[in-house]
């Protein structure tokens, strides 16, 4: 049995459900193989088995901690950053030329699940610097790129995104972070910036914050941001030295304890903090949604991962404790069963693996999307773009607000055991709790779901997720099997169709705050029926392998496919008509009562 | 310096382990197969260390079936130069051993690598028999190895202590656990591995004077005991009666 995740598993999405290989067509990823593909998994499991994994309880245990300006991290940080950076896995993604290796997303997102799932703590430090890195290849000069990418991809320097300042979290156009052109040609940046992940440590050299300011001068709100590149340390005559960013502390928090968030003064003591700009001025927040649209499909990889881990611990736990009897069974004489023979614990077990995997698949089909709006042309570039636009607050939230239920599922399953620092399972509940609130919260991807995503390009891109859907409808139609499934997902399709169809008349009659009050039960429906399609899906490709002579494990691992997409659409597909009824419902209670009655 | 080393596939350790109805053969059918571990981590680390360390080359080498390439071309991905296949699909030791000899005689290597032992089968036996095949010395489950010119000095952990050898160019050596450190492929290793050589070499004719007549699985594990740990005595008891060793 797997420990944190299920290589077989990926190994099933990448080849039989997203036809990996298919991206060979693209010149750009025409080397990867189904057998580089495997190699490469292979490769990030022995990282992970080796250099993440033993480390993840530990860095719990010993966390990160701050004293006389220096914050001092876990040991494992540095060899593990390095692990990652040697393996190729930093730079992965730039071009060949440029020391990377043009692995698509695909690849890249299903060898960080292995590495999230086996210690999020640690592999985020370095997917943080490769982030980073990417903006500044993507949008900054040569210089830029000579200055800092090559120490990044070496993991001798941190990567970060400093967007948010004290009043400035949600809300990015109240961003007060100022910058102030100087006749070198570089920027002086004062202000703060709080939570900053990676923001310092003792791990690496140097520490380079990608940060949105305001050049003095500029237009109010979002339209007034740019981005600028602020070293901890700036490089002068060859000498690293120091670039006037202080940190004042970092967070005490309730998990994620080895992965700091530090808070950030830039120019407070000497106003000697020197910026380069990337790009031109005013585009900062357009660049960083760059960014932040990967750092999103990373967030869902975090959670997914961490409830992955959670669930096989879950798991083991249920394949060895023996407690109680079988209703039918009350003869004290007998040997108690193992606690996963209850129907109720084998609930709990599905429940976790129907999130886990399901949200998996659709992460990435996402990378696969990104793939393909990357290398792409004409409109299939744009479907693919669209698309992706389209689901990422799903890939974000679903696998951040499930994956939280999930991991709790995971602790019931422990019973008092789950509770104790013995298991794991308290610290997987503490530490996947931030990825709902982090990289913007379910309620911002809910807004960002239905005031923008359902409606950009005159709702193309719901039309042709509409038409992916009715596609595995069909596909899973013609197993006899499937059959009632695929009916049900065409009906609860449709319901959402029209749920969809009232919410935008409301927006076209009445004000906004009307129309996108229960944005987040939005989300959350729309996401239930998107992990549905993924898992209807997997069940089609399963129920065709089933067909043929399999070996004991293999039919197992298919059988367990459509097993758990019958638990969803028995489960929890059908909650998403409670969803339907509000979201039609006339009630407006949250806009109607006063805030004085929520006493 | 010219290195071979000569790498198997095993199955992976998780596999479950079946045989052919008759007993007389592994049971394929979803098996995961992996590089034999002993051959990977310490036979094939070593001789790219000594290649980095002194230059020269380090070809590594199967005997088997085409389906053998995913193995080899993980060996080129850690950092081989070029791969050899001899295409034959032998059913005993001292043909698959005859198959290596016939391919490496004319080819003038330094030194010829293996693992102690296949993890799988466990024989121990090709290397050996490659030696003598070749008329070259052999020294087995070596643990630690300098090389100084063309002399290697060699230790390899006997009964309660370290026996310490010394030999020249060319010899055959099998590597035991500490020869080496296990190296994970890099992403740049594993997108050159495809652009490297491999050559598949058509396999000579030698008998299999050896057959398998079948295989048995060990009895299944009995259950665990739990004993309390103030009650020696049937901790003692148990041992002596039961498990029978003490
Ligand atoms: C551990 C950790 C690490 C972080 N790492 C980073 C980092 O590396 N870089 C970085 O820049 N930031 C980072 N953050 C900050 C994070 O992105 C913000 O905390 C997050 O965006 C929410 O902002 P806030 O905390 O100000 O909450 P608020 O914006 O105050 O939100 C509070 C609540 O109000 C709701 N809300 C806010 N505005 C609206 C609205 N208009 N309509 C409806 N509801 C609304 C929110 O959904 C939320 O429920 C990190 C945070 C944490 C906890």
């Amino acid at each position: 049995m797997e420990t944190y995740a299920s290589l077989r598993n990926l190994k099933f999405l990448l080849h039989e459900v997203l036809n990996f290989s298919q991206l060979q067509q693209y010149e750009r990823f025409a080397d990867y193989d189904d057998e580089a593909a495997d190699m490469a998994l292979d490769a990030a499991r022995q990282i992970a088995d080796t250099y993440l994994y033993p480390f993840y309880r530990e860095m719990d245990k010993d966390k990160a901690y701050y004293a006389e300006g220096t914050v001092h991290t876990h040991p494992a940080l540095k060899e593990g950053i390095k692990a990652l950076a040697d393996g190729g896995w930093i730079a992965a993604i730039d071009d060949y030329d440029a020391g990377g290796q043009q692995m698509p997303a695909t690849l890249l997102h299903a060898g960080l699940f292995q590495f999230y799932a086996a210690n999020a703590n640690l592999a985020a430090y370095a997917f943080l610097t490769q982030a980073a890195a990417n903006l500044i290849r993507t949008f900054g000069d040569e210089k830029l790129h000579e200055a800092f990418v090559p120490d990044m991809y070496s993991g001798a320097w941190q990567g970060t995104m400093a967007l948010t300042e004290p009043q400035a979290g949600s809300s990015l156009s109240d961003i007060t972070t100022s910058a102030e052109l100087t006749d070198e040609g570089h920027y002086l940046i004062r202000g703060q910036k709080i939570y900053i992940s990676g923001g310092d440590h003792t791990a690496v050299d140097n520490v380079v914050h990608l940060l949105l300011a305001r050049i003095k001068g500029a237009p109010a709100g979002t339209r007034g941001i740019s981005l600028f590149v602020v070293p901890k340390f700036r490089l002068e005559d060859g000498e690293l030295v120091d670039n006037d960013v202080t940190t004042a502390g970092i967070f005490g928090k309730m998990g994620q304890k080895g992965y700091v968030a530090a808070h950030l003064m830039l120019g407070e003591q000497r106003e000697d903090c020197h910026g380069y700009l990337v790009g031109s001025p005013h585009q900062g927040l357009k660049f960083m949604f760059q960014m932040m649209n990967e750092a999103r499909i990373g967030t869902g990889l975090v959670a997914a991962g961490t409830a992955s881990a959670a669930y096989y611990a879950a798991l083991k736990y249920a394949k060895e404790r023996p407690q109680g009897r079988h209703p039918s069974n009350k003869d004290v004489n007998q040997e108690q069963v193992l606690i996963i023979e209850h129907a109720d614990v084998k609930r709990m077990l599905l429940f976790q693996k129907a999130v886990v995997e399901g949200s998996l698949a659709l992460l990435l089909q996402c990378s696969k999307l990104s793939d393909i709006a990357h290398v792409a042309e004409g409109e299939e570039k744009e479907n693919a773009h669209l698309l992706l636009e389209l689901l990422t607050p799903i890939a974000k939230s679903y696998p951040s607000e499930m994956g939280t239920l999930a991991v709790s599922t995971g602790m019931q399953c422990l019973g008092g055991a789950g509770y104790t620092d013995d298991f794991p399972l308290e610290q997987y509940y503490r530490d996947i709790r931030v990825n709902a609130i982090y990289e913007g919260t379910t309620g911002i991807h809910g807004m960002d779901l239905l005031g923008r995503k359902v409606t950009m390009a005159k709702g193309k891109a719901v039309k042709l997720l509409m038409q992916e859907i009715q596609a595995t409808i069909e596909m899973a139609a013609k197993h006899s099997q499937l059959a009632d499934m695929a009916t049900q997902l065409g009906q609860v399709t449709r319901q959402l169709h029209k749920v969809t169809l009232s919410l935008l008349e409301l927006a076209s009659k009445e004000k906004p705050e009307v129309f996108l009050a229960d944005a987040t039960l939005y989300l959350e429906y729309f996401g239930t029926v998107t992990i549905a399609w993924q898992w209807l899906k997997q069940a089609a490709i399963s129920n065709a392998a089933l067909e043929k002579d399999l070996s004991t494990d293999e039919y197992e691992f298919y059988q367990g496919k459509v097993f758990t997409c019958r638990y969803f659409f028995e489960y929890e597909l059908p909650k998403t008509s409670g969803l339907a009824y509000r979201l039609s419902s006339e009630d407006r209670l949250t806009l109607e009562i006063e805030e004085s009655f929520i006493n | 310096m010219k290195l071979l080393v000569c790498v198997s596939k095993t199955p992976d350790t998780t596999t479950k382990i079946k045989f052919t109805s008759d007993n007389s053969e592994l049971d394929t059918n979803g098996v995961q197969y992996i590089m034999n571990p002993y051959d990977e981590w310490y036979a094939l680390v070593r001789a790219l260390e000594l290649k980095e360390a002194q230059g020269g080359s380090v070809t590594i080498l199967n005997v088997g079936p085409a389906e053998n390439d995913t193995v080899i071309r993980k060996g080129l991905a850690i950092g081989a130069d070029e791969a050899v296949r001899i295409n034959a699909d032998p059913q005993s030791s001292l043909n698959v051993a005859k198959q290596i000899a016939e391919y490496a005689k004319g080819e003038g290597f330094d030194i010829v690598f293996f693992g102690k032992e296949t993890i799988d089968y466990n024989g121990s036996e090709v290397s050996a028999m490659v030696a003598e095949l070749l008329d070259m010395p052999f020294i087995s489950y070596a643990s630690h190895m300098e090389m100084d010119g063309n002399n290697a000095t060699i230790k390899r952990d006997i009964e309660g202590g370290v026996e310490t050898l010394s030999v020249d160019t060319p010899f055959v050596i099998s590597a035991a656990k500490g020869l080496a450190e296990q190296r994970i492929p890099n992403m740049r290793g594993i997108m050159m591995a495809k652009r490297k050589p491999l050559k598949v070499v058509p396999a000579a004719t030698f008998d299999d004077p050896v057959a398998t007549v079948s295989y048995e699985l060990p009895p299944e594990k009995g259950q665990v005991k739990l004993i309390d740990p103030e009650n020696m005595d049937e901790l003692v008891r148990l041992l002596h009666e039961e498990a029978k060793v003490i």
